[in-house]
Protein backbone atom coordinates (compact mmCIF):
# COMPACT_ATOMS: atom_id res chain seq x y z
CA UNK A 1 0.00 0.00 0.00
CA UNK A 2 1.47 3.32 -1.05
CA UNK A 3 1.24 4.99 2.55
CA UNK A 4 2.21 8.12 1.29
CA UNK A 5 0.13 8.66 -1.55
CA UNK A 6 -2.76 7.96 0.77
CA UNK A 7 -1.58 10.50 3.37
CA UNK A 8 -0.67 12.76 0.78
CA UNK A 9 -4.75 12.33 -0.50
CA UNK A 10 -6.01 12.30 3.00
CA UNK A 11 -4.06 16.10 3.28
CA UNK A 12 -5.40 17.53 -0.04
CA UNK A 13 -8.58 16.81 1.80
CA UNK A 14 -7.79 18.21 5.18
CA UNK A 15 -6.78 21.29 3.17
CA UNK A 16 -9.84 21.68 1.37
CA UNK A 17 -11.88 21.46 4.42
CA UNK A 18 -10.17 23.67 6.35
CA UNK A 19 -10.24 26.36 3.05
CA UNK A 20 -13.87 25.51 2.43
CA UNK A 21 -15.72 25.67 5.87
CA UNK A 22 -14.76 29.55 6.34
CA UNK A 23 -16.55 29.61 3.15
CA UNK A 24 -19.81 27.47 3.93
CA UNK A 25 -19.71 29.74 6.92
CA UNK A 26 -20.38 32.42 5.12
CA UNK A 27 -22.45 31.29 3.14
CA UNK A 28 -24.57 30.09 5.61
CA UNK A 29 -24.63 33.09 7.43
CA UNK A 30 -25.39 35.22 4.55
CA UNK A 31 -28.46 32.84 3.39
CA UNK A 32 -30.09 33.32 6.85
CA UNK A 33 -29.58 37.04 6.66
CA UNK A 34 -31.57 37.22 3.04
CA UNK A 35 -33.62 34.56 3.88
CA UNK A 36 -34.63 36.99 6.79
CA UNK A 37 -34.79 39.95 4.88
CA UNK A 38 -37.24 38.14 2.35
CA UNK A 39 -39.84 36.94 5.19
CA UNK A 40 -39.64 40.81 6.60
CA UNK A 41 -40.19 42.06 2.48
CA UNK A 42 -43.74 39.31 2.62
CA UNK A 43 -44.67 40.29 6.08
CA UNK A 44 -44.41 44.03 6.00
CA UNK A 45 -42.91 46.05 3.56
CA UNK A 46 -42.03 48.84 6.18
CA UNK A 47 -40.44 46.49 8.03
CA UNK A 48 -38.12 45.05 5.14
CA UNK A 49 -37.00 49.19 4.44
CA UNK A 50 -34.91 49.05 8.07
CA UNK A 51 -33.20 45.76 6.93
CA UNK A 52 -32.27 47.09 3.07
CA UNK A 53 -28.53 48.43 4.08
CA UNK A 54 -27.69 44.52 5.21
CA UNK A 55 -28.82 43.21 1.95
CA UNK A 56 -26.66 45.43 0.30
CA UNK A 57 -23.90 43.98 2.64
CA UNK A 58 -25.00 40.10 1.69
CA UNK A 59 -24.73 41.00 -1.57
CA UNK A 60 -20.97 42.10 -1.56
CA UNK A 61 -20.84 38.71 0.95
CA UNK A 62 -22.39 36.61 -1.72
CA UNK A 63 -19.96 38.07 -4.22
CA UNK A 64 -16.98 37.39 -1.56
CA UNK A 65 -18.44 33.89 -1.53
CA UNK A 66 -18.85 32.74 -4.74
CA UNK A 67 -14.86 33.90 -5.43
CA UNK A 68 -13.74 32.40 -2.57
CA UNK A 69 -15.53 29.10 -3.48
CA UNK A 70 -14.04 29.28 -7.04
CA UNK A 71 -10.62 29.68 -5.78
CA UNK A 72 -11.15 26.77 -3.80
CA UNK A 73 -8.16 23.86 -4.94
CA UNK A 74 -10.76 20.75 -4.95
CA UNK A 75 -8.97 17.20 -4.69
CA UNK A 76 -10.79 14.81 -6.50
CA UNK A 77 -12.45 13.24 -3.62
CA UNK A 78 -14.29 16.42 -2.45
CA UNK A 79 -15.61 17.21 -5.79
CA UNK A 80 -19.10 16.30 -5.00
CA UNK A 81 -18.91 18.69 -2.06
CA UNK A 82 -17.77 21.89 -4.30
CA UNK A 83 -20.51 21.21 -6.36
CA UNK A 84 -22.83 21.75 -4.15
CA UNK A 85 -20.87 24.50 -2.01
CA UNK A 86 -20.44 26.26 -5.71
CA UNK A 87 -24.69 25.74 -6.33
CA UNK A 88 -24.92 27.08 -2.93
CA UNK A 89 -22.74 30.47 -3.64
CA UNK A 90 -24.34 31.03 -7.12
CA UNK A 91 -27.79 30.23 -6.34
CA UNK A 92 -27.13 32.79 -2.67
CA UNK A 93 -26.15 35.64 -5.84
CA UNK A 94 -29.27 34.85 -7.35
CA UNK A 95 -31.12 35.29 -4.30
CA UNK A 96 -29.88 38.76 -3.85
CA UNK A 97 -30.36 40.16 -7.38
CA UNK A 98 -33.91 38.85 -6.43
CA UNK A 99 -34.36 40.79 -2.96
CA UNK A 100 -32.98 44.04 -4.38
CA UNK A 101 -35.44 43.79 -7.49
CA UNK A 102 -38.02 42.98 -5.38
CA UNK A 103 -37.16 45.80 -2.94
CA UNK A 104 -37.81 47.81 -6.15
CA UNK A 105 -40.65 46.27 -8.28
CA UNK A 106 -43.88 45.10 -6.90
CA UNK A 107 -44.89 40.97 -8.51
CA UNK A 108 -45.16 37.80 -7.71
CA UNK A 109 -42.47 36.79 -10.39
CA UNK A 110 -40.18 38.44 -8.22
CA UNK A 111 -41.85 36.16 -5.13
CA UNK A 112 -41.01 33.75 -7.02
CA UNK A 113 -37.41 33.94 -7.74
CA UNK A 114 -36.81 35.03 -4.26
CA UNK A 115 -37.86 31.79 -2.64
CA UNK A 116 -36.84 29.48 -5.35
CA UNK A 117 -33.12 31.11 -5.30
CA UNK A 118 -33.11 31.16 -1.42
CA UNK A 119 -34.58 27.39 -1.60
CA UNK A 120 -31.81 26.15 -4.08
CA UNK A 121 -29.06 27.71 -2.16
CA UNK A 122 -30.52 26.48 0.94
CA UNK A 123 -30.48 22.83 -0.59
CA UNK A 124 -27.25 22.69 -1.93
CA UNK A 125 -25.75 23.84 1.26
CA UNK A 126 -27.83 21.40 3.56
CA UNK A 127 -25.75 18.92 1.03
CA UNK A 128 -22.41 20.62 1.96
CA UNK A 129 -23.33 19.29 5.56
CA UNK A 130 -24.28 15.98 4.50
CA UNK A 131 -21.36 15.11 2.32
CA UNK A 132 -18.00 15.76 5.02
CA UNK A 133 -17.80 16.25 8.31
CA UNK A 134 -17.35 19.29 10.30
CA UNK A 135 -19.71 21.45 7.44
CA UNK A 136 -22.46 21.42 10.21
CA UNK A 137 -25.31 24.27 9.65
CA UNK A 138 -26.66 24.60 13.05
CA UNK A 139 -24.58 25.37 15.92
CA UNK A 140 -26.83 23.10 18.86
CA UNK A 141 -23.94 23.67 21.20
CA UNK A 142 -26.36 27.09 21.36
CA UNK A 143 -29.52 25.91 21.35
CA UNK A 144 -31.31 25.36 24.21
CA UNK A 145 -32.47 21.33 24.03
CA UNK A 146 -29.06 20.38 23.25
CA UNK A 147 -26.76 22.94 25.25
CA UNK A 148 -24.71 19.88 26.55
CA UNK A 149 -22.21 18.88 24.23
CA UNK A 150 -19.58 15.77 26.44
CA UNK A 151 -18.58 14.50 22.53
CA UNK A 152 -17.39 17.58 21.97
CA UNK A 153 -15.89 18.20 25.09
CA UNK A 154 -14.41 15.37 24.44
CA UNK A 155 -13.00 16.46 21.19
CA UNK A 156 -11.73 19.55 21.92
CA UNK A 157 -9.99 18.71 24.61
CA UNK A 158 -7.99 15.16 22.78
CA UNK B 1 -67.67 24.22 29.64
CA UNK B 2 -64.24 22.84 27.99
CA UNK B 3 -63.38 24.29 24.35
CA UNK B 4 -60.40 22.63 23.66
CA UNK B 5 -58.99 18.99 24.10
CA UNK B 6 -55.06 19.51 24.95
CA UNK B 7 -52.23 17.07 24.85
CA UNK B 8 -48.37 17.35 25.08
CA UNK B 9 -47.09 15.22 22.78
CA UNK B 10 -43.75 13.82 22.93
CA UNK B 11 -41.81 13.22 19.81
CA UNK B 12 -38.27 12.32 21.67
CA UNK B 13 -36.03 12.86 24.36
CA UNK B 14 -32.89 12.83 25.89
CA UNK B 15 -32.28 10.24 28.73
CA UNK B 16 -29.81 12.23 30.30
CA UNK B 17 -29.79 15.87 30.33
CA UNK B 18 -27.68 17.45 32.42
CA UNK B 19 -30.23 19.74 35.54
CA UNK B 20 -27.69 22.11 35.27
CA UNK B 21 -29.02 23.65 31.78
CA UNK B 22 -32.46 23.36 33.46
CA UNK B 23 -32.02 25.69 35.76
CA UNK B 24 -29.29 28.28 36.31
CA UNK B 25 -27.34 27.49 38.81
CA UNK B 26 -27.38 24.39 39.91
CA UNK B 27 -23.99 22.03 38.82
CA UNK B 28 -23.42 18.60 39.40
CA UNK B 29 -26.59 17.78 40.50
CA UNK B 30 -26.90 14.59 37.75
CA UNK B 31 -29.68 14.37 34.94
CA UNK B 32 -33.00 14.04 34.52
CA UNK B 33 -34.80 13.15 31.14
CA UNK B 34 -35.60 15.65 29.00
CA UNK B 35 -38.97 15.44 26.36
CA UNK B 36 -39.04 16.78 22.95
CA UNK B 37 -42.73 17.50 22.50
CA UNK B 38 -45.23 20.25 21.25
CA UNK B 39 -48.83 20.57 22.24
CA UNK B 40 -51.74 19.70 20.46
CA UNK B 41 -55.05 21.86 20.98
CA UNK B 42 -58.63 20.31 19.13
CA UNK B 43 -61.64 22.75 19.58
CA UNK B 44 -63.84 24.81 17.82
CA UNK B 45 -63.21 23.39 14.06
CA UNK B 46 -59.45 24.32 14.75
CA UNK B 47 -56.41 21.99 14.89
CA UNK B 48 -53.74 23.82 16.22
CA UNK B 49 -50.07 22.91 17.38
CA UNK B 50 -48.07 24.89 19.54
CA UNK B 51 -44.45 24.77 18.21
CA UNK B 52 -43.89 22.18 15.27
CA UNK B 53 -40.48 19.91 16.40
CA UNK B 54 -37.89 19.19 14.15
CA UNK B 55 -36.89 17.81 10.56
CA UNK B 56 -35.33 14.49 11.51
CA UNK B 57 -34.04 14.25 7.78
CA UNK B 58 -31.77 17.09 8.85
CA UNK B 59 -30.44 16.81 12.04
CA UNK B 60 -31.40 13.37 13.52
CA UNK B 61 -28.03 11.82 13.27
CA UNK B 62 -25.95 14.93 14.19
CA UNK B 63 -28.09 15.04 17.06
CA UNK B 64 -28.71 11.35 18.26
CA UNK B 65 -24.46 10.91 17.80
CA UNK B 66 -23.58 13.83 19.70
CA UNK B 67 -26.28 14.98 22.25
CA UNK B 68 -28.27 11.38 22.66
CA UNK B 69 -30.93 12.83 21.29
CA UNK B 70 -33.14 9.02 20.80
CA UNK B 71 -36.47 7.72 19.89
CA UNK B 72 -37.62 10.36 17.09
CA UNK B 73 -40.87 9.73 15.57
CA UNK B 74 -42.37 12.12 13.19
CA UNK B 75 -45.82 14.37 12.90
CA UNK B 76 -47.25 11.80 11.44
CA UNK B 77 -46.95 9.00 13.94
CA UNK B 78 -46.87 11.29 16.82
CA UNK B 79 -50.64 13.04 15.98
CA UNK B 80 -51.90 9.57 14.92
CA UNK B 81 -51.91 8.96 18.60
CA UNK B 82 -54.69 11.72 18.62
CA UNK B 83 -56.61 10.81 15.75
CA UNK B 84 -54.82 13.66 13.68
CA UNK B 85 -52.89 14.28 10.62
CA UNK B 86 -50.40 16.81 9.88
CA UNK B 87 -52.52 17.79 7.10
CA UNK B 88 -55.27 18.24 9.69
CA UNK B 89 -53.47 20.98 11.10
CA UNK B 90 -54.77 24.58 11.09
CA UNK B 91 -52.50 26.90 12.88
CA UNK B 92 -48.97 26.74 14.29
CA UNK B 93 -48.18 28.99 17.41
CA UNK B 94 -44.67 28.99 17.51
CA UNK B 95 -42.80 29.69 20.45
CA UNK B 96 -39.74 30.98 19.16
CA UNK B 97 -37.14 30.45 15.83
CA UNK B 98 -35.11 27.63 17.08
CA UNK B 99 -34.49 24.48 15.34
CA UNK B 100 -36.54 22.41 17.23
CA UNK B 101 -39.64 24.87 17.69
CA UNK B 102 -39.90 25.42 14.26
CA UNK B 103 -37.91 23.28 12.34
CA UNK B 104 -41.13 21.52 10.59
CA UNK B 105 -42.87 24.08 8.95
CA UNK B 106 -42.60 22.18 5.68
CA UNK B 107 -44.65 18.91 7.17
CA UNK B 108 -47.84 21.09 7.93
CA UNK B 109 -48.58 21.91 4.76
CA UNK B 110 -52.31 23.47 5.52
CA UNK B 111 -51.07 25.42 8.62
CA UNK B 112 -50.32 28.83 9.16
CA UNK B 113 -47.58 29.82 11.24
CA UNK B 114 -47.67 32.91 13.90
CA UNK B 115 -44.63 34.05 15.48
CA UNK B 116 -43.74 37.21 16.84
CA UNK B 117 -42.47 40.11 14.94
CA UNK B 118 -39.43 40.82 17.06
CA UNK B 119 -38.09 37.43 16.97
CA UNK B 120 -37.54 37.84 12.88
CA UNK B 121 -36.27 41.03 13.39
CA UNK B 122 -33.81 41.20 15.85
CA UNK B 123 -32.67 37.50 14.60
CA UNK B 124 -32.00 39.11 10.93
CA UNK B 125 -30.01 41.89 13.04
CA UNK B 126 -27.81 39.84 15.09
CA UNK B 127 -27.02 38.10 11.38
CA UNK B 128 -25.48 41.14 10.50
CA UNK B 129 -22.73 41.53 13.27
CA UNK B 130 -19.60 39.64 12.73
CA UNK B 131 -18.71 35.89 13.52
CA UNK B 132 -17.81 36.13 17.36
CA UNK B 133 -21.44 37.51 18.13
CA UNK B 134 -22.80 33.95 16.68
CA UNK B 135 -23.94 32.83 20.48
CA UNK B 136 -27.27 35.16 19.60
CA UNK B 137 -28.06 33.02 16.70
CA UNK B 138 -26.89 29.89 18.08
CA UNK B 139 -30.35 26.81 17.81
CA UNK B 140 -31.26 28.52 14.32
CA UNK B 141 -31.09 26.86 10.96
CA UNK B 142 -31.08 29.31 7.71
CA UNK B 143 -33.32 26.10 6.31
CA UNK B 144 -36.46 27.22 8.55
CA UNK B 145 -35.98 30.73 7.47
CA UNK B 146 -36.02 29.67 4.29
CA UNK B 147 -39.19 27.76 4.67
CA UNK B 148 -40.58 30.33 6.92
CA UNK B 149 -40.12 32.71 3.23
CA UNK B 150 -42.29 29.76 1.64
CA UNK B 151 -44.66 29.67 3.87
CA UNK B 152 -44.92 33.86 3.67
CA UNK B 153 -45.21 33.60 -0.15
CA UNK B 154 -48.56 31.76 0.38
CA UNK B 155 -49.97 33.83 2.93
CA UNK B 156 -49.11 31.21 5.82
CA UNK B 157 -46.63 33.02 7.86
CA UNK B 158 -48.18 35.89 10.34
CA UNK B 159 -45.90 38.01 12.47
CA UNK B 160 -47.90 39.24 15.26
CA UNK B 161 -45.98 42.60 17.07
CA UNK B 162 -46.36 41.96 21.24
CA UNK B 163 -49.37 40.42 23.42
CA UNK B 164 -52.70 39.95 21.10
CA UNK B 165 -55.51 38.49 22.48
CA UNK B 166 -57.74 35.73 20.83
CA UNK B 167 -55.16 35.17 17.84
CA UNK B 168 -57.58 32.29 17.66
CA UNK B 169 -60.51 31.85 19.55
CA UNK B 170 -59.82 31.50 22.93
CA UNK B 171 -56.21 32.08 22.46
CA UNK B 172 -53.78 34.94 23.33
CA UNK B 173 -50.68 35.25 22.90
CA UNK B 174 -47.78 37.03 25.21
CA UNK B 175 -44.50 38.44 23.99
CA UNK B 176 -41.49 37.59 26.69
CA UNK B 177 -38.95 39.90 25.08
CA UNK B 178 -35.40 39.42 25.48
CA UNK B 179 -35.68 36.20 27.42
CA UNK B 180 -34.70 32.66 26.25
CA UNK B 181 -34.53 34.81 22.57
CA UNK B 182 -35.21 38.05 21.34
CA UNK B 183 -38.89 37.47 20.58
CA UNK B 184 -40.20 34.76 22.76
CA UNK B 185 -44.02 33.56 23.11
CA UNK B 186 -46.31 32.13 25.33
CA UNK B 187 -49.34 31.33 24.83
CA UNK B 188 -52.51 31.47 27.27
CA UNK B 189 -55.80 28.84 26.35
CA UNK B 190 -58.84 30.76 28.04
CA UNK B 191 -60.75 26.88 28.06
CA UNK B 192 -63.99 28.33 29.50
CA UNK B 193 -63.55 31.13 26.35
CA UNK B 194 -64.05 33.47 29.31
CA UNK B 195 -62.33 36.62 29.32
CA UNK B 196 -61.94 36.26 33.14
CA UNK B 197 -60.95 32.37 32.51
CA UNK B 198 -61.46 30.54 35.59
CA UNK B 199 -59.80 27.51 33.24
CA UNK B 200 -56.61 29.05 31.95
CA UNK B 201 -54.16 26.76 30.49
CA UNK B 202 -50.54 28.25 29.86
CA UNK B 203 -47.89 26.94 27.33
CA UNK B 204 -43.82 28.24 28.14
CA UNK B 205 -42.31 27.53 24.92
CA UNK B 206 -38.72 27.61 26.69
CA UNK B 207 -38.96 30.31 28.90
CA UNK B 208 -39.22 27.38 31.47
CA UNK B 209 -37.93 24.11 31.08
CA UNK B 210 -39.28 22.35 34.57
CA UNK B 211 -41.95 23.34 37.18
CA UNK B 212 -38.74 23.63 39.48
CA UNK B 213 -37.76 26.72 37.50
CA UNK B 214 -40.98 28.29 38.45
CA UNK B 215 -40.68 26.71 42.48
CA UNK B 216 -36.90 26.58 43.50
CA UNK B 217 -35.98 23.34 45.02
CA UNK B 218 -36.32 24.52 48.41
CA UNK B 219 -40.13 23.41 49.38
CA UNK B 220 -39.97 25.86 52.92
CA UNK B 221 -38.52 28.65 50.59
CA UNK B 222 -39.62 29.19 46.67
CA UNK B 223 -38.10 31.38 44.30
CA UNK B 224 -38.22 31.80 40.49
CA UNK B 225 -35.34 30.41 39.22
CA UNK B 226 -34.67 30.91 35.47
CA UNK B 227 -33.03 28.37 32.75
CA UNK B 228 -29.62 28.59 32.06
CA UNK B 229 -29.48 29.92 28.59
CA UNK B 230 -31.20 32.96 27.18
CA UNK B 231 -29.48 35.55 24.57
CA UNK B 232 -32.00 38.29 26.73
CA UNK B 233 -31.76 38.58 30.31
CA UNK B 234 -31.78 36.42 33.34
CA UNK B 235 -34.34 39.09 34.97
CA UNK B 236 -36.15 39.05 31.69
CA UNK B 237 -37.01 35.14 32.48
CA UNK B 238 -37.71 35.81 36.03
CA UNK B 239 -40.32 38.86 35.51
CA UNK B 240 -42.00 37.15 32.68
CA UNK B 241 -42.23 33.07 34.67
CA UNK B 242 -43.66 35.53 37.44
CA UNK B 243 -46.54 36.54 34.84
CA UNK B 244 -47.61 33.58 33.58
CA UNK B 245 -48.11 32.11 37.49
CA UNK B 246 -50.00 35.68 38.26
CA UNK B 247 -51.79 34.54 35.43
CA UNK B 248 -53.07 31.38 36.93
CA UNK B 249 -53.43 32.23 40.41
CA UNK B 250 -50.11 30.94 41.11
CA UNK B 251 -51.30 27.43 40.33
CA UNK B 252 -48.10 25.75 39.02
CA UNK B 253 -49.31 22.68 37.07
CA UNK B 254 -51.18 25.10 35.26
CA UNK B 255 -48.33 26.61 33.73
CA UNK B 256 -46.70 24.05 31.00
CA UNK B 257 -43.26 23.29 30.47
CA UNK B 258 -43.16 21.11 27.45
CA UNK B 259 -39.56 19.62 28.39
CA UNK B 260 -40.83 18.46 31.75
CA UNK B 261 -41.20 14.85 32.14
CA UNK B 262 -43.09 14.96 35.69
CA UNK B 263 -46.12 16.14 33.07
CA UNK B 264 -46.75 12.56 33.30
CA UNK B 265 -47.67 12.00 36.35
CA UNK B 266 -49.19 15.49 36.73
CA UNK B 267 -51.55 14.68 34.21
CA UNK B 268 -53.54 11.53 33.23
CA UNK B 269 -50.90 10.00 30.15
CA UNK B 270 -50.24 6.96 28.34
CA UNK B 271 -46.72 5.44 27.03
CA UNK B 272 -47.55 4.60 23.42
CA UNK B 273 -46.08 1.57 21.75
CA UNK B 274 -43.38 3.48 20.17
CA UNK B 275 -42.68 4.49 23.50
CA UNK B 276 -43.76 8.26 23.86
CA UNK B 277 -45.90 10.04 26.27
CA UNK B 278 -48.99 11.33 25.41
CA UNK B 279 -50.44 13.67 28.43
CA UNK B 280 -53.72 14.50 28.48
CA UNK B 281 -54.17 18.42 29.72
CA UNK B 282 -57.97 19.05 29.09
CA UNK B 283 -60.59 17.22 27.12
CA UNK B 284 -63.64 19.06 25.28
CA UNK B 285 -67.15 17.51 25.32
CA UNK B 286 -67.38 14.82 23.04
CA UNK B 287 -64.41 14.02 22.54
CA UNK B 288 -62.75 10.90 23.39
CA UNK B 289 -59.66 10.45 25.98
CA UNK B 290 -56.13 9.25 24.27
CA UNK B 291 -54.94 8.38 27.14
CA UNK B 292 -57.76 6.00 28.91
Amino acid sequence: MDVTANSRAEQAVLRYVAAARPVQRLISATLTQVAGFALLLLTSRSRASLAEGALAGAHEAAMRACEEVRALAVPDIAAHHHHHLRGAAEALLQACTAALDHGRVDGSDHDDALSRTLRASSDHLRTTARLLPGFELVDFGQACCAAHAPKRLLQDVT
Amino acid sequence: MTDYSIWVLEYAAVEKFPFSVMMYGPQHQGTRKLPYAYVLIKGKGETILIDTGYDHVAYGEQLATAYGVSNYHGPRDVLAECGVSPEDVTSVLITHAHFDHMGAIHLFPNAKFYVQKSELDKWVWALTLSPEYRFLTGGGDPADIVRAVEAAKEGRMICIDGDQEDVLPGIDVHLAADTHTYGSMYITVRNDGARESEDKWIFAGDLIYTYDNLTGLDAEAPQIVPIGLAVGSQHNLIFASDRMMKSVGGEVRRVIPVHEDRLRTTFPSRLTDKGLQVVEIALAKGEKSRVA
